[in-house]
């Protein structure tokens, strides 16, 4: 009964399916660690082949995390020691017109600061805080793709949250 | 309070996620750090992730995770084989159909056999004779090395190509002699032709044709009906003395020393094969000169 579930996943269709589902996030979370879309997108690509071609050694209901593992064993293989800079774009810039040039200005300037700032933090920090901020995942979800306790989660976000703010009034 | 003493509180966490109000955490913050909390926060929610293809990332995932597959590898390794294979027996049949038949004499050594379409082949001494035996019916073709005499069946061209010139018969007897500059061919019975530097000469039955240092010679008053060798003699008409000594030391495998005066002079007779003193007192004898037989194989020719 466990070897069928635990070969769930070496099923052509399933193994698409488990692909569009989690592969943005999954990119996403690559690039909140080192601020590359290349190495994003190389790194998403091998950790979904490796997780295909350990399809069943995947543990049912743990799917998801086993993949975040691969693909933060990847990153900290590949890419840890490179130098993080980030770069999102907004998206109500449009919407907000009726704000004035100088408001808009500073807001502007803001935001080249905070992402500054961001690319600061430790990797843990960035990780948790944008998995939150721009995927809107649960602290619950995070502790369980970490694999770390919601306590740790929310002690991450404080941090970067306080760590944030110190820079910005730096800078 | 008592909250707050049990555990590390995250006070900011638990407000960005709604657990505390606003005037709550206002208990562990300044009014000047929430705003700056805020901006974080309302800058944040704006951002959105870099762009992503989801479905052109599969497909690129999915021709990356074929081609990695095993499979296709195996293929292009056995084609490979096949095809080293089929290059290793097209280039042995390639080899075995090109293999030469090789016929050699030694010196003091007459042989005697026959081609594939029967023509009978006498080969004399200290001489060679290869060709292709599976492209024989094809083209009837043979390189000579030194003398023969042929008696081939009627056929298709016939051709003996030397060194220093190619003779082509249709059906006939004949003899070639190609050593160093001395390319000599005497028909016996129909009709040869003879290349040699590019012109064709007729040679019929009952003639000879000799090329010696280039200088062409035709005779037509040969009487014998096979050359005088295959009677274990040497038959010559006006050759260098210089020839005669090389065709005696082939025909009894010896060494000759002489006066090199008389290698340009012209010799006409026969010696024999079958008896050493007979033979060097045939070549002797009408010069004037006196032989010593050293030892088995060397022989001095000196004034009388």
């Amino acid at each position: 009964m466990q070897d069928k579930n635990n070969s769930e996943y070496c099923d052509e269709k399933i193994f698409s399916n488990f692909f569009l589902k989690h592969s943005k996030l999954l990119h996403n979370f690559i690039y909140y660690k080192c601020g590359n879309t290349e190495m994003a997108d190389d790194l998403v690509q091998d950790a979904f082949i490796k997780f295909w071609n350990n399809c069943n050694k995947v543990i049912p209901g743990k799917a998801k995390s086993f993949l975040y593992t691969i693909a933060t064993n990847l990153f900290l293989n590949a890419y840890a020691k490179s130098k993080v800079s980030l770069n999102f774009k907004s998206t109500i810039t449009k919407t907000s017109t009726n704000e004035s040039p100088e408001f808009l200005l500073e807001e502007k300037e803001f935001g080249i600061k905070l992402q500054k700032a961001l690319a600061n933090l430790t990797e843990a920090q960035r990780t948790t805080f944008l998995m939150n901020r721009i995927d809107g995942k649960k602290y619950k979800e995070i502790a369980e793709i970490l694999g770390i306790s919601v306590k740790a989660v929310e002690k991450r976000i404080h941090n970067a949250l306080v760590s944030l703010r110190k820079k910005i009034e730096n800078i | 309070m008592l909250y707050n003493c049990m555990e590390q509180n995250y006070f900011l966490a638990k407000w960005l996620n709604g657990e505390i109000t606003e005037k709550e955490l206002l208990q562990h913050i300044s009014e000047d750090e929430l705003h700056s909390y805020k901006k974080i926060i309302s800058a944040t929610k704006s951002w959105e992730a870099p762009n992503f293809n989801t479905e052109e990332a599969l497909e690129k995932l999915n021709s990356v995770r074929h081609k990695s597959k095993v499979k296709k590898l195996n293929f292009i390794k056995y084609s490979y084989r096949v095809a080293a294979m089929l290059a290793i027996l097209f280039s042995s049949y390639y080899f075995i159909s090109n293999k030469s038949t090789n016929y050699t004499t030694q010196l003091a050594e007459k042989i005697s056999f026959e081609l594939p379409d029967n023509s009978k082949v006498n080969l004399n001494a200290d001489s060679q004779i290869t060709f292709k035996p599976k492209k024989w019916n094809k083209k009837r073709e043979l390189n000579l090395k030194g003398e023969a005499y042929f008696s081939v069946e009627k056929g298709s061209k016939f051709t003996v190509n030397t060194n220093l010139g190619s003779v082509s018969v249709l059906g006939t007897k004949f003899n070639v002699l190609a050593r160093d500059t001395y390319f000599e061919v005497f028909c016996y019975e129909g009709l040869v032709s003879v290349n040699y530097n590019h012109k064709t000469i007729k040679v019929p039955a009952g003639s000879s044709y000799k090329i010696l240092n280039s200088i062409s010679e035709f005779s037509n008053n040969i009487t014998a009906t096979n050359p005088a060798w295959l009677q274990n003699n040497s038959s010559f008409t006006s050759v260098p003395y210089s020839y005669v000594i090389k065709e005696i030391e082939r025909q009894y495998n010896i060494e000759i020393t002489y006066n090199k005066k008389y290698g340009n002079t012209l010799f006409t007779g026969t010696f024999t094969h079958t008896n050493l003193n007979t033979a060097l007192k045939a070549i002797c004898i009408p010069l004037n000169l006196n032989f010593t037989i050293f030892s088995e194989n060397k022989v001095s020719i000196e004034m009388q």
